[in-house]
């Protein structure tokens, strides 16, 4: 949770800057007041701090941005997983596999700097509230019961990434997107044995500026 | 279509298949399962714990057969093995199948390990990375669980000769193998892990001798322990699959992990008798011990052994 305090400090420091420097700024900013929607399809890659070995999977990502002024916009997004397969394993219970299909919320900031030239780089984090379904199913030998088992939990954590953008004109835009998601104390209270799950995704998207 | 990619390229590549397979299967030491005396018919248990002299952990193994078929424990069914203060569950797979290995910590003040088939569906998927107490599936315990059986060790080995590092130079001399005698009751065996290098190639493997009488003394051919690739009936005795999984788990143990998890049934490239040969000899002194009465027969043996290592240097390796 001091990570959560950490962030919710720092989100409220920028917001503060940023008004001060919206009410101090003599120069005319164009931006200021525009918004952006982007929808992302992510490749993703997670990881639960185990000796799991998941395959890469699919995500999609829709993003609301609402721009301070020409560097500095709010992000609002959601994110949802495909249902992402760990490896099958055989140990000395039953052969069995994991499997996770997770959806988050995600507030926070995105700076960018738009170069003269139609590109721009942009970065975004903030925190994150998601829901995970975990489901695992394991199967033993002949004449013994396998099946299916899930359990789902909710949690916060918090996101960064970084991306670049080209504008093919000056509403629209496509991106690429490098972003790393943590959701802290997965099945806390639940369970004797919570983790946390990394999602490290690279993504493209397309955007409108209006 | 199969047949298509079957008649042209196909039947080079099975020959070569067939030619490669055959020149594996040359080079291998026979592999096959051979744990001795389990029977046909009826419920068998397996057990075996050895004592190294140097070690502050048994290595122990076992295994349960029905009808002379390996009866694989799941769903959470697994050995424990346990002494007054020590408790281990064995989650390693064994060298044959249905056989579970692992290390418990022990003493030589310890006398007897008690081996039980446990239920724990939580403990023993402890290596796994999700919440195993949340996810999971437990089919309840199977038949086998509550059975046991009792390890009894015998005293400790002393070897007082040869001396380590005794140089052989042909298959035909004689180790004169001495130990402190232990008296009646108990059996001996020696078994070996050999490495050999000609320079080129290396081959390693185990070997098993059995000794007559815990009296002290046994003359051993070195021929028992170095083979020639050449001769179609060597003297030596390639070590059994119930041995060899409690030798490796010895071997891991003395040499902290750092050797070849084959290094028993490794491919023979080196012809030992021409080659140079580090010769470990591991002298067990091995006491039967009880199960349970659920069980139509079984094998259960504890051990303690000690360790010396000689050496084999054919007349051209010493110029």
């Amino acid at each position: 949770m001091s990570i959560l305090k950490q962030l919710f400090i720092f989100l409220f420091v920028l917001w503060m800057a940023e008004v001060t420097y919206a009410e101090g700024s003599p120069v005319e900013d164009t931006s200021v007041n525009s918004m952006q929607l982007d929808v992302n399809l992510m490749l993703t890659k997670m990881e639960a701090g185990g000796n799991d070995e998941f395959h890469s999977g699919k995500a999609i990502a829709v993003h609301y941005n609402y721009y301070f002024n020409n560097w500095l916009a709010a992000d609002i997004g959601l994110v949802t997983t495909a249902k992402t397969l760990d490896q099958d394993r055989t140990d000395v219970v039953g052969t069995y596999r994991a499997s996770i299909q997770t959806s988050s919320v995600l507030l926070g900031i995105k700076p960018r700097y738009r170069f003269s030239a139609p590109y721009e780089i942009y970065g975004r984090m903030g925190l994150l509230y998601w829901q995970t379904e975990l489901e695992v199913e394991e199967y033993f030998a002949e004449g013994i019961p396998g099946g299916i088992i899930s359990a789902t939990d909710k949690g916060t954590g918090y996101y960064a990434s970084i991306g670049g953008a080209h504008y093919v004109t000056e509403n629209v835009i496509v991106q690429l997107e490098l972003r790393h998601m943590k959701q802290l104390d997965v099945f806390q209270g639940q369970s004797d044995f919570p983790f946390d799950l990394t999602i490290n995704a690279l993504s493209i998207g397309v955007g409108y500026r209006f | 279509m199969q047949t298509k990619f079957m008649s042209s390229g196909g039947a080079l590549c099975r020959a070569g298949t067939i030619i490669f397979t055959f020149l594996l299967a040359a080079c291998d030491i026979n592999g096959d399962d051979n744990l001795p005396a389990v029977p046909d018919l009826g419920l068998f248990m397996f057990v075996e714990a050895d004592h190294h002299e140097t070690e502050d952990t048994a290595q122990i193994s076992a295994a349960v057969f029905r009808d002379g078929q390996p009866v694989n424990l799941v769903g959470g069914d697994v050995f424990e093995a346990r002494t007054a203060t020590e408790r281990i569950l064995l989650k390693v797979r064994g060298e044959f199948d249905g056989s579970y290995a692992s290390s418990l910590p022990v003493d030589t003040s310890v006398q007897d390990v008690f081996i039980n088939v446990v239920h724990e569906p939580v403990e023993a998927r402890e290596d796994r990375w999700y919440p195993i107490d949340l996810l999971n599936i437990d089919p309840g315990p199977g038949e086998l669980v509550g059975k046991s059986a009792t390890v009894n060790f015998p005293p400790a080995v002393t070897i007082t000769g040869p001396a380590t590092d005794t140089v052989y130079t042909t298959i035909d001399e004689n180790i004169d193998l001495t130990w402190v005698a232990g008296g009646e009751g108990d059996t001996m065996r020696v078994l070996s892990a050999v490495e050999c290098k000609d320079g080129l190639a290396t081959s390693s493997y185990g070997t098993e001798v059995d000794i007559a009488a815990d009296d002290g003394l046994e003359t051993i051919g070195m021929d028992k322990f170095i083979y020639d690739q050449n001769d179609d009936s060597p003297a030596v005795n390639f070590i059994s699959d119930a041995a060899l999984v409690l030798l490796q788990e010895l071997l891991n143990k003395l040499s902290a992990g750092n050797i070849d998890p084959d290094f028993l049934v490794k491919q023979a490239e080196a012809n030992p008798v021409e080659s140079a040969c580090e010769i470990r000899l591991f002298l067990q002194r091995r006491r039967d011990g009880q199960f349970d009465v659920t069980f139509d027969s079984g094998q259960v043996i504890g051990s303690r052994s000690a360790e010396v290592v000689v050496n084999y240097l054919p007349p051209v390796q010493s110029n």
